[in-house]
């Protein structure tokens, strides 16, 4: 007898013993639909893609793996455990038992995710891989409205908003902040986290619109995973750090709703007492005692701390200089990470009212500037004389100081997607800034350079010091060899190396000439290839000498159309369908171009 | 009687009201008394009781007088209960009176002060005192308030009456009739009158249950009052990583779900102009179809602050959770593939020299579109049909136009004998089938080819024949008269036999010229015929329906094998000199090679032309063949048929040859290879023949 015995007529095996549909699965696993879809919510389980679809096409498909994985999983049992605790409590109420109801309310059975974070993400490293659409979702919820309606409960924006800026001030702190882009759906920020890119977006700070094609039941379920995910991830963070999780936060900015700002208050002195606490010395045999004991004494020091805050001046400027000067760790950091945190090093921003100060405060800093707001808590005040720059968006302002530069908040969005200091011209007051380019989209490889990318990609070089070929010249003027020499070394620190690569260049460049020229003359690589130099262009051939361009298209198409001719069927379809998002790709590229003329043509027109 | 009974008692209490009230009510008040008030028997009494003492009287007498006020106020409201309301003078209660047996006071008056023993009698002075007073038996020692009381004479009739066991007072009716004060019809609940049960006084059996269950769910902790201590909610829990045995996931391989994409230039709030569509394009989405209209459409703002919340937030959001957990994923591979790659190896032009590629010469002189050519089989002279009427001889290599025929019809095929010495051209025209002396060859030649072309003129007179084969008047030769239009002419390689076929009637005919005979063999074909070819070796013939060729042996006269095409419909066949190998071209501009040796289906299908294929000709020596279409190509292939049986025939696309001009009557109507040389003739609408050389 085989091992696993399979009774006759009972046909199982291949697509049909590995894949089951869902209602299958969800009677299988003795559920309603609703725990299993929270089941697989919380599994990361997800339905796959069967070579053959037995039971039919419309139905959705499980991998019988991945569902004794949910068979196997204790939450199964609690969810169980739950809504037989809540039918309890039905009873109750149904019976007028109020001490009942009142007592089985106040120890409802829970349960906790911990364990199935560390199962779906085992490192740390996979955890930040997946935590773009977790970053998102908290910052979403951390803007909505609670919903009583919707059972979205107030601690849960809450909690949202709380995890939300302690992410922020972890960026903020250790200068990870790579890119923003500020688009109509929110704002786009990319960080990097232990070499991942992580990217998240974030609502603007204003009232969210609530749908009701939305079910919340969902979006909560996965927001149950993501704030434990989060929470979980920001410890890890905050340990490597040596600050203590979770942070306790100064009750008075807290109050002011600046919890950001009293984040990163709250980081810079936990770092600075842990890690003096961990510069004295505790040998690693006794680390756990030790730790213990760090832990209760800077407890100690950090409600001590946070009440000393609290008799604090908030505008006292030496203990925010002290945190911005102390920033240890400089020998590991990398060179990106260096170049953002000098950024605005030299800069003091104050915000006025209007522009969106959670996003600016989380921003700022993370470049490594100094930055304070209109309100109370606020560092220092407008009046402040170093104040290099203020940040406003408003179309005039009545009084100004002369010492500072009045821009828009884009400049601070640009500046760092550019890593350099723009000009600020463009961005004063009262005028239209610049198109805001998205810093996430590689020009080259799209095939069109928006012009201010150009002016950018200028300032740049020009800020290293190098010298680019002016932008727009003509492949044929590039070609020449005597303008390419004109126009500058292209290194000058490296000269040989460069004279080397110019010469490489060159020829090159004579090539890609040579050939054009012989195009132009009517010769394609193939007819150079097939024919050679025998090739006698012959008498009655009087359409190739009609215009020698219509010609090589012509004579492309038909070898296009040749090597088509003796293409397999599936082959011929993959190559029209690349030809056809080719033609898509360069139809855009065509319309933004003519758009571009035409925008051109008006403004001078 | 019940009423007065009442204000009996209502004395009672007057009295203990009015000793509080003793230094507030006004003693004057008195002689005031109404007058009904003081009825004669209270009068009786007040004498009475007068010399007991003067201070009680009046005492007495303010009673009344709040008693009739209290009663006119409440008359039937006073509880029935007596004993208490008499309150004594004494406020000791009730406690043993040998307790102030030794004292001097009996015990204390309403205000605390010391009720004093009166002096005590002897008993004979008792004795005396009663035995003179002959009202002694009346009156009875009130211990407790250490005073005589004597009794009235209503008190004395109300003894009497109790001892008898009456009602105390005379009053009363005991029998008096039952008034039932409470309406029991209407009313919903009867009050009971059944006795207070037991149960009501003893604790509830069930209740201890109950408690004795708490109480065990308490011990147990099946209840728990106080909450479970929480444990800190956020720990490390990543150690460090480098234990690999528990940081592999379990279960099926993860495939992490793909990243949303990234907003691009168009996405920001303050795009470049460029970015932004117009308002007709914006107008021109509308006409989509809503899965190709753009989802979303640039907007831009001046100013950061004019950035309105996004209103797809919330659905965004939710689409890309729906997207995690109800998408299925699987991991695909992306083809990033050069499309240069996906062409297929084939050798090189270069080595498949010599073929067909440049149009070398024009034969003009046609006036309508040539329907057809002809090469002679010596490679020298060409023939030409046209839809103008005229058959045209053409000299190859010059281009001269040799001889015109002038038909009248317009003609739709011509064809050359394929021996040498016989220079003959057939042509059909109309519903007739020409064969003609071209006066090509030398005398000897000729001279059979008169003798060859003579009929009698009787022989062709029968009806019942379904040709008749009769005398060419104009140019000499043979015209054969079919009863429907002829629409294509093939001769047998031993260019006595040629068949004709029409596209009206299902007969496909076979001539016989040196007999001047006509067979009809293939009765039973189904479908009109399309093409018919002979064999070039083995006297087998192809008839080509819309969807099938038919292939018979014309010796056994009988059907050899079928081939499944495949296409909608066929329009042109051509026969390998090999024998084993067939083109058949179609409407839809497919091509299809048979390897006749292989199977009955398709061994290639070639998707050339995007228009009708008109013909398709094999070369007679060159591993070459062609096909001409109505998009004015003509495309020429390598066709390599190798005798090793195992080796698949070789096709490589070679040229497309234009230069055909389009017309309202199709492109290029025929081609023909020539049959010595690889050059190829192709037969134009725009009435021109081109040569195309290599």
């Amino acid at each position: 007898m085989p091992k696993h015995y399979r009774p006759p007529g009972k046909k199982k095996e291949g697509t049909a013993a590995t894949f089951i549909t869902r209602t299958k699965a969800v009677r299988n696993l003795q559920v309603t639909l609703p725990h299993f879809r929270k089941l697989c919510i919380l599994k990361g389980v997800f339905p796959r893609e069967p070579k053959k679809k037995i039971h039919g096409s419309e139905k959705t498909y499980y991998h019988v793996k991945d569902i004794n994985f949910l068979m196997h999983e204790p939450l199964r049992g609690k969810l169980w455990d739950i809504k037989a605790y809540k039918k309890k409590i039905k009873k109750a109420r149904g019976k007028k038992n109020k001490d009942m109801v009142e007592r089985l309310l106040d120890c409802q059975p829970t349960y906790k995710l911990d364990r199935l974070v560390l199962e779906r993400y085992p490192t740390f490293v996979d955890a930040l891989r997946d935590l773009d659409d977790c970053l998102t979702m908290v910052h979403l919820f951390a803007t909505l409205p609670a919903m009583e309606s919707e059972h979205i409960q107030v601690d849960r924006i809450h909690n949202c908003r709380r995890l939300s800026h302690e992410w922020q001030a972890y960026i903020s702190r250790t200068h990870s902040l790579r890119r923003t882009f500020i688009s109509v759906k929110g704002i786009y920020y990319q960080a990097e986290v232990e070499g991942q890119k992580i990217t998240w977006l974030t609502p603007h700070a204003l009232q969210q619109v609530v749908t009701d094609d939305v079910d919340f039941n969902v979006m909560l379920t996965f927001l149950e995973f993501y704030e434990t995910l989060l929470g979980f991830v920001n410890f890890k963070l905050y340990h490597s750090i040596n600050v203590k999780y979770p942070p306790i936060l100064d009750p008075r900015l807290e109050a002011l709703a600046d919890e950001l700002y009293a984040l990163c208050r709250y980081i810079a002195t936990g770092s600075r007492t842990l890690s003096g606490n961990s510069q004295s010395g505790i040998s690693s045999e006794s680390e756990q005692t030790g730790n213990k004991k760090m832990n209760s004494e800077s407890e100690e020091s950090e409600v001590r701390l946070a009440q000393l805050q609290h008799q604090l001046p908030a505008n006292e400027r030496g203990a925010l200089m002290n945190m911005m000067e102390d920033v240890n760790g400089a020998d590991e950091e990398d060179q990106d990470t260096k170049e953002c945190k000098s950024l605005f090093k030299d800069f003091k921003f104050f915000l006025s009212r209007e522009v969106p100060r959670e996003s600016l405060l989380f921003i700022i800093p993370a470049f490594g500037g100094l930055v304070s707001w209109e309100g109370d808590g606020a560092p220092f005040m407008e009046t402040d004389e170093d104040v290099t720059h203020q940040i406003v968006d408003r179309p005039s302002l009545g009084r100004k100081f002369l010492s500072r530069e009045y821009v828009q908040p884009q400049w601070i969005f640009d500046c760092i997607n550019a890593r350099i200091i723009l000009p600020t011209e463009q961005y004063l007051l009262g005028r239209v800034p610049p198109p805001h380019l998205s810093p996430f989209v590689d020009n080259e490889a799209e095939g069109y350079v928006p012009e201010y990318a150009e002016t950018i990609k200028r300032l740049q070089a020009a800020a290293r010091r190098q010298v680019l070929p002016l932008p727009g010249l003509d492949p044929m003027d590039f070609s020449d060899p005597g303008s390419l020499l004109a126009e500058g070394i292209i290194d000058r620190a490296e000269a040989n190396e460069a004279a080397e690569q110019r010469q490489k260049l060159l020829k090159l460049e004579q090539q890609y000439h040579d050939e054009l020229k012989m195009e132009l003359q009517g010769v394609t690589f193939s007819a150079v290839a097939s024919k050679g130099n025998s090739q006698i262009p012959p008498a009655g051939d009087v359409e190739v000498e009609e215009g020698a361009s219509k010609a090589l298209d012509q004579v492309a198409e038909d070898e296009l159309n040749l090597s088509k001719v003796s293409m397999s069927r599936r082959q011929r379809g993959l190559m029209e369908a690349i030809q056809i998002g080719k033609e898509r790709k360069r139809n855009k590229i065509e319309l933004l171009k003519e758009r571009r003329k035409n925008s051109e043509a008006n403004r001078k027109g | 009687m019940a009423k007065l009974k009442i204000r009996d008692k209502k004395v009672k209490i007057a009295i203990t009201k009015d000793k509080k009230k003793k230094d507030k009510a006004d003693p004057e008040a008195v002689p005031e008394l109404p007058a009904e008030y003081s009825s004669p028997t209270r009068d009786e009494e007040h004498s009475d009781s007068r010399d007991v003492s003067q201070s009680s009287d009046s005492e007495r007498s303010c009673e009344i007088n709040e008693v009739e006020e209290n009663d006119l106020h409440h008359p039937a409201e006073e509880s029935d209960s007596s004993e208490d309301e008499v309150a004594p003078r004494n406020t000791i209660g009730d406690v043993p009176l040998e307790w102030y047996k030794d004292e001097e006071h009996i015990g204390y008056d309403i205000a605390g002060r010391k009720i004093k023993k009166h002096a005590r009698k002897d008993k004979i002075e008792s004795f005396l005192a009663g035995v003179d007073d002959s009202k002694n038996w009346r009156k009875i020692y009130d211990e407790y308030n250490d005073e005589e009381v004597e009794l009235t004479k209503k008190e004395m009739k109300l003894i009497k009456r109790l001892l008898q066991g009456s009602t105390p007072h005379t009053e009363v009716d005991p029998y008096a009739p039952y008034v039932d004060w409470f309406d029991w019809e209407d009313k919903g609940h009867p009050l009971s009158n059944a006795p207070e049960p037991k149960r009501r006084f003893i604790p509830s059996k069930w209740e201890h249950k109950k408690v004795v269950k708490y109480i065990r769910a308490i011990r147990k902790g099946w209840i728990k009052f106080e909450k479970p201590e929480e444990e800190p909610r956020h720990y490390l829990l990543w150690g460090d990583d480098s234990t690999s045995a528990e940081s592999k996931r379990q279960g099926l391989k993860y495939i992490p779900a793909p990243k949303p994409k990234l907003a691009g230039h168009e996405e920001s709030y303050n795009p470049s102009l460029e970015y932004i569509p117009t308002q007709e394009e914006i107008n021109s989405y509308q006409l989509m179809y809503e899965e190709d209209r753009p989802k979303f459409i640039p907007k831009r703002y001046e100013s950061l602050r004019n950035v309105p919340a996004y209103e797809n937030a919330l659905k965004e959001g939710f689409d890309r959770c729906l997207d995690l957990y109800l998408c299925p994923r699987t991991r695909k591979k992306r083809i990033n593939i050069d499309p240069e790659s996906l062409k297929p190896k084939l050798p090189s032009r270069k080595d498949l020299k010599p073929y067909p590629s440049k149009c070398y010469l024009e034969y003009l002189g046609h006036s309508g579109p040539v329907k057809s050519v002809s090469v002679e089989i010596s490679g020298q002279w060409l023939a030409s049909g046209s839809t103008d009427g005229t058959i045209r001889l053409w000299e190859v290599e010059t281009g001269r136009c040799l001889k015109v025929w002038e038909v009248g019809q317009p003609v739709n095929h011509v064809a050359w004998n394929p021996l040498p010495q016989l220079p003959i051209l057939a042509a059909s025209a109309g519903h007739d089938v020409l064969l003609l002396d071209t006066g090509l060859g030398d005398a000897e030649e000729q001279h059979r080819i008169t003798e060859l072309l003579h009929v009698e003129e009787s022989a062709s007179t029968d009806d019942r024949d379904l040709v008749s084969w009769a005398r060419e008047e104009m140019y000499g030769g043979i015209r054969l008269k079919h009863t429907k239009a002829v629409a294509n002419v093939e001769w047998h390689r031993k260019g006595d036999y040629f068949t004709t076929f029409s596209r009206d009637t299902k007969a496909v005919l076979l001539h016989q010229l040196s007999k001047k005979q006509t067979h009809n063999p293939f009765k039973k074909l189904r479908g009109l015929a399309v093409s018919a070819v002979f064999h070039p070796t083995r006297s087998i013939f192809f008839i080509s329906t819309k969807n099938h060729i038919r292939i018979y042996d014309l010796l056994k006269s009988k059907l050899i094998n079928k081939l499944e095409t495949g296409l909608q419909e066929v329009s042109s066949v051509a026969v390998h000199p090999g024998g084993d190998n067939l083109i058949v071209g179609s409407k839809e501009g497919k091509m299809c090679w048979f390897d006749m040796d292989l199977s009955s289906r398709p061994y290639k299908i070639l998707k050339t032309h995007p228009k009708d294929i008109t013909n398709v000709a094999f070369h007679r020596s060159y591993p070459l063949f062609a096909s001409s279409s109505e998009d004015c190509t003509a495309y020429v292939f390598h066709g390599m048929v190798y005798s090793d049986l195992n080796q698949n025939p070789l096709i490589v696309p070679l040229e497309i040859l234009r230069g055909h001009a389009s017309s309202k009557y199709g492109g290029v109507l025929d081609c023909k290879f020539h049959p010595r040389q690889p050059w190829l003739f192709t037969a134009g609408a725009d009435s021109v023949i081109k040569l195309y050389c290599h």
